[in-house]
């Protein structure tokens, strides 16, 4: 069979592009790493899900260095949690499930794109290189509220980015002669320990403390100020930690008025 | 009167040189959308989804 040349030519052709098109994509998912959202992670019972270990509170946590795991539970009509914050230049897992119908979890103006199914979890890991918000929406129709349904990922710089939770607390009222104790907790929820400052101020009174917390634990500390020191009536006081505040206001009562209300305190 | 229009060539006199240069218009069309939908659209519409390939070539 003689086969005229120009004929050849473009057989020629068409292969050198099939075999193109294999190419990069071959080089798509070898060389760049992209791949698909599978269908073989784990499931889970939708109607279970408060009393799972990792969706029963929904939240960002460190699973290795660089590395994150993002529980999503999509329902009618948000996600938990939000904002969603996340680290810049780590690798970040997001674990998405919902706990009613089919929703949407898509990060408008990127690849990030998957179904919430109740009963599966989808499983996609991406990294954002550049710090900043980006709105997450649900794609798959949900409901009446449907359109309102819309989450936050906040991609914070990396050195900026903890998983430092604080929380503190003093008695409502304290007897004049009492001490005022106020016991503030900080919470490190990543691998590395946590060297820093607690601040506090309790009237005009000022304390700090340096602490270590270790990774994936808290620490408890306490300041107490003399309460005959800052006087009868309403002080109030705020706890410091990096960037992270807690106020609240305690009552120093003297002591014929606490005689009067039966001498109690909480 | 055919007889006289018509005029018999050989194999290799053949020369469609309007369809190959309409080819040549194609795959070079092809070949530009192609990559233009693949690198540009698609991996350039970061981040994107990054899996376990070259992890385990790697382990």
């Amino acid at each position: 069979m003689r086969i005229h040349q120009y004929e050849k030519l473009w057989i020629v052709g068409a292969m050198i592009l099939i075999v193109g098109f294999i190419v990069t994509i071959t080089y798509g998912s070898v060389g760049l790493g992209i791949t698909m959202i599978g269908d073989e992670e784990e499931t889970i019972a939708p109607d279970e899900l408060n009393d799972d270990e990792q969706f029963g509170e929904p939240r960002v946590e460190q699973v290795g260095e660089n590395e994150y795991a993002a529980y999503v539970v999509a329902q009618t009509f948000i996600f938990q949690p939000d904002p969603i914050e996340i680290p810049a230049n780590n690798e970040i897992t997001f674990h998405v499930t919902s706990r009613d119908v089919i929703h949407g979890f898509y990060v408008p103006g990127t690849n990030i794109n998957a179904m919430a199914i109740p009963g599966q979890v989808a499983e996609l890991t991406v990294e954002f290189d550049e710090p900043g918000e980006h709105g997450l929406i649900c794609h798959e129709y949900c409901g009446s509220g449907h359109h309102t349904m819309e989450g936050l990922i906040v991609v914070q710089p990396e050195d900026e980015f903890d998983l430092t939770e604080l929380s503190a607390e003093t008695p409502d009222t304290v007897t004049s002669g009492e001490q005022v104790q106020l016991n503030a907790t900080v919470e490190n929820g990543q691998l590395e320990p946590l060297e820093t400052t607690v601040d506090a101020e309790i009237g005009d009174q000022t304390f700090q403390q340096n602490i270590t917390v270790d990774g994936n634990s808290t620490q408890d500390v306490t300041f107490t100020a003399e309460s005959t020191q800052l006087g009868v009536g309403e002080h109030d006081w705020t706890v410091t930690v990096d960037d992270y505040e807690e106020t609240g206001s305690v009552e120093v009562v003297s002591n014929e008025t606490a005689a009067a209300e039966g001498g109690e305190e909480s | 009167m055919g007889s006289r229009v018509s005029r018999e060539i050989g194999h290799d006199e053949y020369d469609p040189w309007g369809t190959l240069s309409l080819i040549v218009v194609y795959f070079v069309a092809l070949t530009l959308m192609w990559l233009f939908t693949y690198f540009v659209e698609f991996v350039g519409n970061t981040p994107t989804v990054m899996g376990m390939i070259v992890p385990v070539m790697l382990g």
